[in-house]
């Protein structure tokens, strides 16, 4: 009874590397509370101030944490939270895609007629959300941060609040989103009675300790908590939610649901995959049976995201199920990553890579959307080489990217993994994945076809001046695209030494 | 009477099973808001259960926090179906198609 009556000292306090691990957190937060007190401030237009504040917070946040990759690990709040590079890379990635999408958004929510100090919030807390997910090591933490970021984009999802769509999308989201937290805590609780810990250090300990296998109970839960994960990361057969929800949500928040949200529910499956599935010393029995069912689902993620893509005519849907069949491939990196002398590092650049291209490709969608999201249809692209050339120029880049053509970030991305994948002896999922990859290059270049090779619409609506900010995204975007591209070695060292701090 | 733990994690997941066949079935927005909620409660019941089966004050902790990210949750979800009922008039889940192809 004496642990739980009194109070360890050391747990109320913090030493100065904790404060030190801990401050991108409280720089964020604070920087967001300081934007929601200045969107509720009636003596100043807020419009201008929250932006920028919300920025800055992000551009700042990025630098703090980009300055703390090299330090060492250092362990929080009693072991439920960890500062290592992983969580710092991560932390740079999401507070990266946050800045840009805010950046991209401002001209899109003046057209819009939405230009609320909240949406700019939101995105803060999302980011806050994503950044604890990736260095929780606690599931009930990890289901917190993972509350704090879904409720925060279940909000922006339906931020268009008269449109039906917009509704509906979110909607749908907030539905199968809960039923999957739901899950996920149950698959927690299971574990929780079978380890006594909620802890996925403790827990990966407890399994490492079963010789004779593990109980029924300690599967079941494993298995909820995969569930709710693949769900979150749109695997077939859990992806159904996604297309619609993309289509449906404003377009710069489909680019930070592709970067943000895909980013921090694989940097946190990776974490937890390790440790409740693949971690060392696991017994084989139960480690074959998983790795087949990941198997499986990679294969249908890929096959079925790019056979569908192939029909679709919304560029914004297109990319939805592009970003279905992404996961697959991310999954057989996964799958790979302890079989291979890289570990797990390609999926790490394979996110960034992918976040990268999206983030540019969705800040164009959203330069051209006509209002209420409408004409983003395959045949609005027609001609817009001659209309826009440096959006279409633009635009190209980024699809070459996701069909993985070089010299792109793309092309150095599924190289390395489809690499890793080989080394581990994946040849079935290699050579499956190679051909997914060449299908998926036709729904790519069809958008290509239709910039530069179709005379523009009669009567198509003249495109409005792009913003500086939004110009500035694609721009840099671009530029990463080709920089990963052509010189990936930087990227994957970085990648790989988040990789080893796990 | 002393009740066996295998009891009541047995009513717990025939009551988190009806919350999610509930999710899947039903057709009324209100209705699946509740079924999560009892989907939510199921799981906060196997928490406690197991924390007194171990002797463990970890799961009657974790109940505090999943409370209260249920209590934003719905509250969040409610704003969502009112702000769909605004423009669709319904809260029926067959109402919703225009996102389908």
């Amino acid at each position: 009874m004496d642990a739980s009556t009194t109070i360890r000292a050391d747990l109320l306090t913090l030493t100065s590397e904790q404060a030190m691990m801990l401050s991108p957190y409280l720089w964020v937060f604070g920087g967001t509370v300081l934007a929601m007190i200045l969107s509720v401030t009636r003596a100043i237009q807020p419009r201008l101030p929250v932006f920028i504040v919300s920025v800055l917070t992000a551009l700042v946040g990025m630098v703090v944490s980009l300055g703390l990759f090299a330090a060492d690990r250092v362990m929080l709040f009693n072991n439920m939270m960890v500062g290592d590079s992983y969580a710092n890379f991560f932390n740079v990635v999401f507070l990266a895609s946050a800045a840009l999408t805010m950046l991209a958004s401002f001209e899109y929510l003046d057209q819009e007629r939405l230009q609320y100090g909240e949406y700019y919030l939101l995105v803060l807390f999302a980011a806050l959300g994503m950044m604890l997910m990736a260095s929780a090591l606690d599931l009930i933490v990890i289901f917190i941060a993972l509350e704090l970021m879904s409720l925060s984009v279940y909000v922006l999802v339906g931020f268009r609040r008269a449109d039906r769509r917009s509704n509906e999308a979110a909607m749908k989201y907030f539905i199968l989103g809960a039923a999957a937290s739901a899950i996920l805590l149950y698959g927690t609780a299971l574990l929780y009675g079978a380890t006594q810990s909620t802890n996925i250090r403790d827990i990966q300990a407890f399994v490492q300790s079963q010789s004779g296998g593990v109980s029924i109970m300690f599967t079941l839960g494993a298995w909820l908590v995969i569930v709710g994960f693949l769900f979150k990361i749109a695997s077939v057969p859990f992806h159904m939610w996604m297309p619609d929800v993309y289509e449906g949500a404003p377009t710069p928040i489909t680019g930070f649901m592709t970067t943000g949200l895909k980013a921090a529910a694989f940097a946190t499956f990776v974490r937890i995959f390790i440790s409740t599935g693949y971690g060392d010393g696991l017994p084989a029995a139960i480690q074959s049976h998983m790795h087949d069912i990941i198997v499986v689902c990679a294969v249908l993620t890929m096959v079925i995201g790019n056979a569908v893509a192939l029909t679709q005519t919304n560029l914004k849907r297109m990319l939805a199920y592009s970003s279905i069949a992404h996961t697959g491939y991310i999954l057989v990196g996964m799958i790979a990553g302890q079989g291979s002398e890289q570990g797990y590092a390609p999926v790490v650049l394979y996110l960034v890579a992918y976040a990268v291209m999206n983030m540019g490709a969705f800040a164009v969608l959203a330069i051209l959307a006509a209002r209420a999201d409408q004409g983003l249809n395959l045949r609005d692209f027609s001609g817009l080489s001659s209309r826009q050339p440096w959006l279409a120029f633009a635009m190209s880049v980024f699809l070459l990217s996701m069909a993985g053509i070089p010299p792109t970030a793309g092309f150095a991305a599924k190289y390395l993994l489809f690499y890793s994948a080989v080394q581990a002896h994946e040849i079935g999922l290699v050579v499956i994945s190679v051909l997914c990859s060449a299908i998926s290059v036709y729904y790519y270049l069809r958008v290509l076809v239709h910039m530069y090779m179709h005379e523009p619409e009669e009567g198509a609506a003249p495109l409005r001046p792009v913003s500086v900010w939004a110009a500035a995204v694609v721009a840099s975007m671009v530029v990463l695209t080709v920089q990963i591209g052509t010189l990936p070695a930087g990227m994957l060292a970085a990648a790989k030494r988040a990789v080893m701090s796990l | 009477m002393r009740i066996e733990p295998w009891v009541v994690l047995t009513f717990c997941s025939i009551i988190f099973f009806i919350g999610l066949a509930g999710v899947l079935i039903r057709r009324n927005i209100l209705i699946i808001l509740m079924s999560v909620e009892l989907m939510l409660n199921a799981v906060n019941l196997t928490f406690v259960t197991f924390s007194r089966q171990l002797g463990h004050l970890g799961g009657q902790m974790s109940v505090f926090f999943i409370i209260t990210v249920a209590a934003a949750e719905s509250a969040v979800g409610l704003g969502l179906v009112i702000a769909m009922f605004r423009t669709l008039r319904s809260v029926d889940t067959d109402q919703i198609q225009l996102l389908r192809e």
